[in-house]
């Protein structure tokens, strides 16, 4: 029998058939869904990694900016404010919130920024010279952050979805390669087997009844030959033995005939 | 009359001074400059300007460094100059130096309030603000040591007296700390070169009033545009204003009460050139109030700080002009310090490939 | 499958390992967050060629592992490179790790962590 290792431990029963069919059509519809689940987050992920590819670019070029309005603050301030900048470092201004987006039931978390207000650090970096370009520093790298965390909560869904799609691939697959043809082979083994039995069961019957008639056959034949020889007494004393055609009613030897 | 004796002490030095002055790039070569496509064409544009400064820089270098290598040269000659100087001339060079003590005092008062190893920051500080003593400034653990170690130690006791206590260096932002300083600075340089003997009535003393002078105007307007929007009052702001310049009394008056760039504008109305400076970079006009903190990027319209830059450099090459001062020293110092900004920047628009705003530089010659 | 939400609703703030200038810049847009003394911590870290790679794995193992207030890391790219096996091999989804580019060491998508796994999906 094909497949025989691959199938699962069952007694080939009706029941278990009935138990099994089941089991199959739960796959097949499960195995539609994770399907049809995979497809949107592959979609939604070709279409992250699409728009990571282009953050990232577009981050290249707005870094770029905002290191060069550093290097105009450099040059109107005249000397290097990066070491009071890094001391004067208290409190963060920019923050970070975090938001969740549903994606065919995967939660997607994503950044969002915001500024606590009356929070200044740097308000009279610069106040002597260059302090409108520490300004509008300050403004284009706040911009930047923020394409940043923008392509930060791109590159969170990103990874979350790659592990989420490896999973879901994995089980439409398991399901595919392994659990239907494995309740297939199953089924397909106690539909044999229980054809066997059936087979089995007719032949039996078929040996059963073959004996029977043999055996009707001889004893039609026997009271055949009685008959006749009761014919050929009932010829020679014809009136006298009369009574032997109670033995018509065949009482004696007469079994009832199964077919 | 001041001629006649000038050249007895001064006149060496006087030579040597108008020599750099010619060593500063041209016109010309800055336009070679900007046609560089990598910061070692620059470098090679550089050679005959900087010759064995550049030498030891790696295959393109970057821009901090080239910045630091020209910075240099700059040390290199100030130090040969100062060592060559006596008398009065000494002691204005050394007046020259306390600006750039300022700042390195600030770097150290910084450090010391967050606790940290102030040693390391030795190596930030700027060569020509460097002292003899620094290093013992960095023994003080706290504010109160360092700032009883400021007063015996360095020469900017003066401006530290009667302004600012050790709470003070505490409490206050380090900006409001340093801006005192310069403003105590500015004014004994000031006074200094008109009641030194040797200069009163010189044309040092000529010169350099004009070039404090604006100085000192530039600092009051910078202070009043940038603490817009910011915690500093304006009572405290009005502390900051160095006490001369054009546009004191009624001007630094006006500039105190300022609430926005309008105000600003009225109260330099009464000096020309600045007014016309407001003009130029588009500030005060209602409708581009707020320019100065959105617009520029892009635009090729000067800002203000350039145009106080240009004119620092405008009066810096006039000073050339005269014979017999001082000031020709400060000048030289001023210009080859803009140059360096002009190379800085010339390679950082290369390095980051940002050649259209390239010619952003400021050039006198 | 998706983080709980624990994992990331304290995660307020960015962090970052770069060069002087990259730091200032960003320190400027104001990202900078120092903790409480006695244990005041900095949420970045200045790395100059005297820096050594043991110090920026200390900081990148803190800023990754042991800190749960950041959501984003930001490191400089070339810096990056020095502890590239300590980069790549990280996966996880908080904090989010980010490479940028530096002033003197513009963005290569090439030696990007993420985009190279983007790449390695899609088989180009």
């Amino acid at each position: 029998m094909s497949g025989a290792t691959n199938r699962e431990a069952v007694f080939p029963t009706r029941q278990s058939l009935g138990l099994m069919k089941t089991k199959l059509k739960g796959a097949q519809t499960g195995h539609d869904l994770l399907k049809r689940k995979s497809e949107a987050l592959t979609k939604r992920f070709r279409e992250i990694t699409r728009r990571i590819d282009e953050a990232k670019r577009k981050m290249g070029r707005v870094m770029q900016i905002a290191a060069f309005s550093l290097a105009e603050v450099t040059y109107a301030v005249g000397g290097d404010i990066g070491y009071q900048v890094q001391e004067s470092a208290k409190s963060a201004r920019f923050r970070l919130r975090t938001k969740q987006e549903n994606v065919s039931g995967v939660f997607l978390p994503a950044f969002e920024s915001y500024t606590t207000d009356g929070n200044n650090d740097f308000g009279l970096t610069g106040l002597g010279k260059g302090g409108q370009q520490v300004q509008r520093c300050r403004e284009t790298y706040a911009r930047a952050v923020e394409t940043l965390v923008e392509l930060a909560s791109l590159q969170t869904a990103f990874v979350i979805l790659d592990e989420v799609i490896k999973v879901v691939n994995r089980r439409v697959n398991a399901i595919e390669h392994v659990i239907i043809p494995r309740t297939e082979n199953t089924i397909k083994y106690i539909n044999s087997e229980l054809d066997e039995l059936d087979r089995e069961e007719f032949f039996r019957l078929k040996k059963v009844q073959g004996k029977k008639q043999r055996d009707t056959a001889k004893q039609d034949a026997e009271m055949k030959a009685r008959r006749e020889k009761a014919e050929k007494a009932g010829k020679a004393e014809d009136d006298k033995e009369n009574s032997g055609g109670g033995d018509i009613l065949g009482e004696q030897d007469d079994t009832d005939v199964i077919f | 009359m001041e001629g006649l004796l000038f050249n007895v002490n001064n006149g060496y030095i006087e030579g040597v001074v108008r020599g750099y002055r010619n060593g500063l790039l041209t016109g010309n070569n800055y336009n070679n400059l900007i046609q560089c496509e990598t910061i070692d064409d620059l470098k090679l544009q550089l050679g005959p300007a900087y010759g064995d400064f550049l030498a030891s820089l790696p295959p393109n270098p970057s821009t901090s460094t080239l910045a630091a290598k020209t910075t240099d040269k700059l040390i290199s000659e100030f130090r040969y100059v100062r060592a060559n100087a006596v008398g009065s001339l000494a002691k204005f060079m050394d007046y020259l130096t306390y600006g750039y003590m300022i700042d390195n005092v600030a770097l150290l008062i910084t450090g010391t309030l967050h606790e940290r190893d102030t040693r390391e920051l030795l190596e930030r500080c700027h060569p020509l603000g460097w002292f003899e003593t620094m290093p013992v400034l960095c023994v003080a653990t706290n504010i109160e040591e360092l700032y009883n170690s400021v007063l015996i130690e360095t020469p900017l006791a003066p401006y530290f007296k009667g302004s600012l206590s050790h709470q003070d260096l505490d409490e206050l932002n380090i900006e409001i700390v340093r801006n005192t300083l310069y403003k105590n600075y500015l004014e004994d340089f000031h006074s200094f070169v008109n009641n030194d003997s040797e200069m009163a009535g010189t044309p040092t003393a000529e010169v350099m009033t004009e070039i404090l002078e604006f100085e000192a105007d530039r600092r009051a307007i910078n202070i009043t545009l940038n603490s817009f929007g910011t915690e500093l009052s304006k009572t405290e702001r009005k502390k900051l204003y160095p006490s001369f310049g054009r546009l004191y009394p009624e001007g630094s008056f006006m500039l105190s009460r300022a609430d926005d760039i309008e105000g600003v504008r009225l109260a330099v109305e009464g000096v020309n050139d600045y007014k016309t400076y407001f003009d130029q970079a588009g500030m005060g006009q209602s409708s581009t109030g707020a320019g100065n903190m959105s617009g520029g990027v892009g635009g090729d319209g000067k800002s203000l700080e350039d145009l106080f830059y240009q004119k620092e450099m405008e009066i810096s090459k006039g000073a050339f002009t005269r014979q017999f001062t001082f000031a020709i020293v400060y000048a030289w110092v001023k210009l080859r310090e803009q140059e360096i900004r002009n190379i800085t920047w010339i390679a950082e628009c290369i390095a980051q490939n940002q050649k259209e705003r390239i010619g952003n530089y400021i050039s006198v010659f | 499958m998706a983080a709980p939400a624990s994992a990331y609703k304290d995660r307020q703030f960015l962090a970052v390992i770069g060069d002087e200038d990259s730091v200032t810049g960003l320190l400027l847009a104001g990202i900078g967050h120092v903790t409480q003394p006695p244990d005041s911590q900095k949420n970045f870290l200045v790395v100059d060629s005297k820096t050594d790679n043991a110090a920026i794995e200390e900081a990148f193992e803190r800023f990754t592992s042991e800190r749960k207030d950041i959501g984003i890391l930001l490191i400089n790219q070339h810096i990056a490179e020095r502890i590239r096996h300590r980069v790549d091999t990280y996966t996880s989804a908080f904090p989010a790790l980010l490479e940028i580019p530096s002033k003197d060491h513009p963005y290569d998508p090439e030696k990007d962590s993420v985009l190279r796994r983007v790449r390695r999906l899609f088989g180009e």
